[in-house]
């Protein structure tokens, strides 16, 4: 879901970076100074996995492949704030480093993907007082967010300038409708690993433990 | 002895985590390198091509097994390192 250079209006991705400067600004804020010295290397550890997770595209069937967000792990692990830290910290790597998603649209993908997919998965499992059904539901939610707003992001571009971006007509059903199904992967990859992470080292929560799911 | 400790089971979880890559690197060559992602594959639909990039990046994901899995060696250690000192940034004072 990284958007390339070029493919979006100039404005949606100036106003994208603006919001998304905002957001990691107040995750910046929130979480500065609150952060205990033993947890840094988990964060690290989990930032460095996260970044080899989407590297590893999965099938989904139509000749289309996804990948892990990684956003609702971060968030189930490090909490929402920690979390949008870290989907920056993975997300400027792969740009500046991989190429993975343009510089001029590295704004609208933290937007996308660590500000909106983060917010997202958090009010999923707070909703659901951080059960793993509702670190379920707010994996798959944070997966389909964050494709709709690229969505969006692809019509609004469109409607501006139609040599930029896709028509809504075309982006908005393509990109739910694929990233509905990529996200069943994102909410069974999150909840296999916080089960198992549950099991063998639970203090790697700083966020506090995900409670049992109920029957 | 405490940093020991620490150290041995970061190593023990970058090990772990290092093989699942290697079995899904495996995996995603022999079943998903060949095709797009959601978005890529939207594009398409739309005959939309990806335009030329405003910034040429240093490295690529590799184009063969050992390729990918050295340059997630790398990326996974630029971005935990960046991670570590942001982190630190951040970290409580005393």
């Amino acid at each position: 879901m990284h958007i390339p250079d070029g493919l979006m209006h100039p404005a949606v991705a100036a106003a994208g970076a603006v919001i998304a400067i905002g957001g990691i600004a107040l995750a910046l804020k929130r979480i500065n100074g609150k952060i205990s010295e033993d947890k840094i290397p988990t964060m690290a550890l989990l930032s460095g996995g996260l970044f080899i997770a989407q590297m590893l595209n999965f099938p989904v069937g139509g000749g289309t492949t996804g990948h892990l967000i990684g956003a609702a792990l971060a968030c189930a692990i490090a909490g929402p704030m920690a979390a949008m830290i870290i989907m920056t910290t993975i997300l400027v790597i792969q740009c500046l480093l991989f190429g993975d998603g343009g510089i001029t649209a590295l704004g609208l993908n933290v937007l996308n993907m660590a500000v909106i997919g983060t917010v997202v998965a958090w009010s999923g499992s707070v909703f659901s007082q951080k059960s793993k059904i509702g670190i379920l539901i707010g994996a798959w939610l944070s997966v389909f967010a964050a494709a709709g707003a690229c969505a969006a992001e692809l019509a609004i571009s469109n409607a501006i300038n139609p040599s930029y971006g896709i028509t809504a007509k075309i982006s908005v059903p393509a990109m739910l409708g694929y990233h509905a199904i990529i996200g069943i992967g994102e909410a069974a990859i999150t909840v296999a690993v916080v089960s198992y992470l549950q099991k063998v080292s639970p203090k790697i929560f700083i966020n506090g433990k995900p409670k049992e799911a109920k029957a | 002895m405490s940093a020991t400790v620490e150290a041995w089971k970061c190593a023990k979880i970058c090990a772990a985590m290092f093989v699942l890559f290697a079995m899904g690197l495996g995996l995603y060559w022999t079943f998903s390198a060949e095709y797009g992602d959601g978005l890529e594959v939207t594009m398409e639909h739309a005959g939309v091509s990806e335009g030329e990039s405003a910034y040429s990046a240093p490295l690529g994901y590799g184009e063969n097994y050992l390729a990918s899995f050295a340059m997630g060696a790398v990326g996974f250690g630029a971005v935990a390192a960046l991670a570590f000192l942001v982190m630190e940034f951040l970290k409580r004072r005393k």
